[in-house]
């Protein structure tokens, strides 16, 4: 469980860092690369295992339904957990520690190991919610789209 | 004056600047969500008196407008008619509150920079203050606007 400074800083966090990001990272498959939104029963089982899982079940998830055999016109899922796979990678190996500056001094590895994993559920859950919620408001200008097309 | 003063002071000083533009939200939010969707502004006025970040209350503006079609009508009378109250109010509390929080904590008033961690949480927290002091002028007009029957007022 993160300290009160801890949070602090990630609530900072979440307004100039996570929010943003999140908004970047699903414009940027939805918009720019024209794939289709997370569909309703992602957004949930997403939802689910974000709120109750600890961070390697979620990252066990993601790695899941990275390596499933979706069907070909599904592929923009594939896409989409392989993008998340690698962000909270990248967040989890260097940020956390280098960039956020969240992780205590004077910890053993395992304890920093411990500390990075408490931290980053917390980071992902915000990421998550905010990419949800953007997510759902490009569903609906990409359904609006389509029927003004027809 | 220390600084907690000061805060509230600029704080109230730019609501006098912003009051108009809550007015206009709030007679757009009115003439979208009507009398009998008070609950959606009830719910979003707690939220933003409990939140601890700006991100939270941006989620729930663009939650409510994905899932309900009323948060999504536009505004005969607005600048961009067409532009929903969902997207409209989420604009205006992204990036025009940022701007005035930005004024705020220039060199010239408070002189709040974000280098440090706990000049970071001083701007978190003017910028929610903002937003509050914006919605409670906003749900003021729109309750203001209901108030009549049939009111589908104009600005």
């Amino acid at each position: 469980m993160p300290t009160p400074e801890q949070l602090q800083k990630i609530y900072d966090l979440s307004d100039n860092v996570l929010y943003p990001e999140a908004v970047a990272f699903i414009r940027r498959l939805v918009d720019e690369e024209d794939r289709s939104p997370l569909p309703a029963s992602q957004v949930t089982g997403l939802l689910n295992i974000t709120h109750a899982a600890s961070y390697s079940e979620l990252e066990h998830f993601i790695r899941h339904q990275r390596e499933r055999n979706w069907t070909e016109a599904k592929q923009d899922m594939k896409i989409f957990y392989s993008e998340l796979e690698k962000l909270f990678s990248t967040m989890k190996n260097k940020r956390v520690k280098d960039e956020f500056q969240l992780v205590r001094h004077g910890l053993t590895s395992r304890e920093a190991q411990q500390e990075i994993d408490e931290l980053m559920i917390v980071l992902a859950r915000d990421f998550i919610q905010h990419l949800i919620t953007e997510n759902g408001l490009l569903a609906v200008k990409k359904a609006t789209e389509r029927a003004r097309r027809r | 004056m220390n600084k907690d003063m000061q805060i509230i002071r600029e704080v109230n000083i730019q609501a006098e600047y912003f009051y108009a533009d809550a007015i206009q939200l709030g007679n757009h939010a009115a003439y979208a969500l009507r009398k009998n969707h008070r609950s959606q502004l009830t719910g979003l006025e707690n939220l933003a008196n409990s939140a601890l970040k700006v991100a939270d209350i941006l989620d729930y503006v663009k939650r409510q407008t994905a899932r309900f079609p009323y948060w999504r009508e536009g505004f005969p009378p607005a600048e961009n008619p067409t532009q929903s109250f969902g997207e409209r109010l989420k604009d205006y509390l992204e990036i025009k509150l940022q701007e005035r929080r930005d004024i705020i904590c220039g060199p010239k008033m408070l002189n709040i920079d974000n280098k440090t961690e706990e000049n970071r949480h001083l701007r978190r927290r003017i910028y929610l203050l903002l937003i509050r002091q914006f919605l409670r002028q906003m749900i003021i007009q729109y309750e203001f606007n209901v108030s009549f029957d049939g009111s589908r007022k104009e600005a």
